[in-house]
């Protein structure tokens, strides 16, 4: 019998995860290994210009020094287990792609530390990922049951609320819409980011309001012109979300989650009523908004006239571009130099300066940061990790058994799309930069504790889906 | 061999493995594509599913007589709501209670969140139970046999 169910574990043991694992291990330790030759290559740099630096086996770090990354690799081991016990047919690539994004945040904020001055910055990521995996845990053995999440769909909304109007009164307290974490809150040591709590209570709400509404809001009995709309008593909650999404925008002057909330609610109502009219009109509606914020926000267009910077043609810029590039766009400036520093296969890992010259390097300037240390080839991996994950999400979305496990894993899987692709593109002077963290790569607790909860609901929804298809066999 | 060119060696290395990793990860989802392409191929050959049915054993509290027989299809929702297969109108029964689904010939049995609980042979299923036939399915406080 025990024999039996020993070979049955083996069976069903995730051999796939643990396959993939491998290699962003090795990647990992590499990197680590990399770390305090790079620091030492630097000092001796600066101390003698001449010479080559010899290498010997004598400036190899210690097994001591690679321990932090040991860490999150039994961490991850770990989580590799648990899963293969108690859900070994939920996905099995999110894990090690997940897992590799995690670790290259984590040897960022180890690397950067030094040069942000704060030294420690490297550890409490480290604690804050292995702190999300167990979060992750959490959420994959707590959600038994999806429709839990759905039934109280009007909660998550109302705490959604309670979030942002906790926001607001922190913004009137504090009075300074020019400091950096003006829309952060403090909780004892803590400094808790609500916004990004908000984007999972905000799909929460969505899917659980589309996937009962659906067929209101895709037969709508008011007419307007061409266009049919459904009863206002349907509509109304979805008004009352996008109005905190303006509310946020005006109020608190965060550009980003406003874009991101609203591209959330876009994705979602075009999934879940299927009607390219509601997009259209959401597009037109955007442009307008967007239109009346330029107009009425100086910060909105110091934001947007940083694309008209021609950077390549630097030699012939007038006086007024020069004084506005040392502080307006002094920012985005500085991040494209890094880009341009690291070419096509970078400076290499610990041999950039990212973080003395740009401002936030470690958190909303880590694009260019990584750009600038594993050049172009590395960012078009990480971007195709990206992809990877999404595709997965997607995946997920197509596969669950029911409207609302559809609607939840397509809208949380939007998040990750719509926020990897505005940093990116803020980061490459394509649209205005904002404030919204890199998923997995950014430095900050409450986006990494955030988007671990993500991939747990996305895991458990592909387990729920595999058990109902084909059971435990 | 001097140290740059060792962190250079390092460097070239990083991004040949995060290539092999995309393309380790790519081969993974092509195979799963074609498993499940082949997957769902063979399930619309099999024959039509074979339906069980529950019988009550003790009925509780509530007024449905023992012996009653309910019909499952491969899908099948028990509850008080008016959207379930099997609407039970008892008052220790929730609106969703009971999922059971039939897969490769084995029978899942998952509580949808009640107030009174799902159980199998006594075994509370919050998470997914088989059941075979001749099993005790409790929902709320009545009992059901399993049977074919």
């Amino acid at each position: 019998m025990q024999a039996k169910m020993n070979a049955g574990f083996f069976k069903r043991y995730r051999w796939k995860e643990l396959g993939l694992l491998i290699i962003p291990f090795i990647i990992l330790l590499l990197e680590m290994i990399q770390l305090p030759l790079a620091n030492y290559f630097t000092t001796q740099i600066t101390a003698n210009t001449q010479q080559s630096i010899p290498f010997s086996t004598a400036i190899l770090p210690t097994v001591r020094d690679l321990i932090p990354i040991f860490g999150l690799i039994f961490a991850l081991l770990f989580v590799n287990l648990l899963m293969s016990i108690f859900f070994p047919k939920a996905d099995q690539l999110l894990l090690p792609l997940v897992g590799l994004m995690s670790g290259i945040g984590v040897l960022m904020a180890l690397r950067l530390g030094p040069d942000v001055g704060d030294p420690l910055q490297g550890t409490r990521q480290l604690i804050w990922v292995i702190l999300g995996l167990i979060i992750c845990m959490l959420t994959v053995f707590g959600l038994r049951n999806m429709n839990w999440l759905k039934r109280y769909k009007y909660t998550w909304a109302l705490l959604g609320i309670v979030l942002v109007a906790l926001t607001i009164l922190n913004v009137l307290r504090v009075k300074n819409l020019n400091s950096p974490n003006h829309d952060q809150l403090n909780f004892g040591p803590f400094n808790l980011q609500p916004s990004e709590f908000l984007k999972i209570f905000i799909v929460v709400f969505f899917a659980g309001y589309l996937s009962e509404n659906r067929d209101l809001l895709t037969e709508g009995n008011i007419r307007i012109g061409p266009l049919r709309l459904p009863p206002l008593r349907t509509l109304g909650p979805i008004l009352l979300m996008l109005f905190i999404s303006l509310l946020l925008f005006l109020v608190i002057r965060e550009l980003g989650l406003a874009l991101l909330i609203y591209g959330i609610f876009m994705v979602m109502i075009y999934l879940g009523s299927g009607k390219l009219s509601y997009a259209i009109v959401g597009f037109l509606m955007f442009f307008a908004l967007g239109l009346l914020g330029y107009k009425l926000f100086g910060y909105v267009q110091t934001r947007f006239s940083i694309l008209s910077i021609d950077v390549v043609n630097w030699q012939n810029w007038s006086q007024q571009t020069q004084e506005f590039a040392r502080n307006g766009a002094y920012q985005v400036v500085q991040g494209l130099i890094a880009l341009a520093n690291g070419g096509v296969l970078g400076a290499g890992f610990g041999l950039g300066h990212a973080g003395v010259f740009v401002p936030f390097a470690q958190s909303d300037m880590v694009f260019t940061t990584l750009g600038e240390e594993f050049g172009l080839a590395g960012l078009f991996a990480i971007i195709g990790i990206y992809l990877l994950i999404i595709y997965r999400g997607f995946r997920i979305a197509i596969e669950a058994n029911d409207d609302f496990n559809q609607l939840l894993a397509a809208g949380l899987t939007a998040i990750f799309a719509i926020q990897a692709f505005v940093i990116v593109a803020g980061n490459m002077k394509f649209l205005p930069l904002t404030g919204l963290p890199l998923p997995f790569l950014s430095y900050g607790g409450s986006s990494i504790i955030a988007n671990f909860i993500i991939i747990g609901i996305l895991l458990r929804i592909s387990y729920n889906t595999a058990m109902e298809r084909e059971g435990l066999a | 061999m001097s140290l740059d060119v060792f962190l250079f060696i390092l460097r070239l290395l990083f991004i040949v493995l995060l290539y092999l990793f995309l393309m380790q990860v790519v081969f993974a989802i092509t195979r799963d594509l074609r498993k499940t392409a082949t997957a769902s191929e063979s399930t619309v050959n099999k024959a039509p599913p074979v339906v069980g049915h529950l019988i009550v054993v003790d009925s509780g509290p509530s007024n449905i007589l023992p012996g009653t027989r309910f019909d499952l299809s491969p899908q099948t929702t028990i509850g008080r709501g008016p959207t379930n297969t099997i609407q039970l109108m008892d008052n220790f029964i929730s609106g969703e209670n009971t999922l059971l689904w039939l897969r490769n010939g084995l029978w899942y049995v998952q509580d949808a969140g009640s107030m009174n609980g799902t159980y199998v042979n006594n075994q509370p299923a919050r998470e997914a139970l088989t059941a075979r036939f001749g099993d005790i399915i409790q929902v709320g406080f009545i009992r059901f046999k399993l049977a074919q």
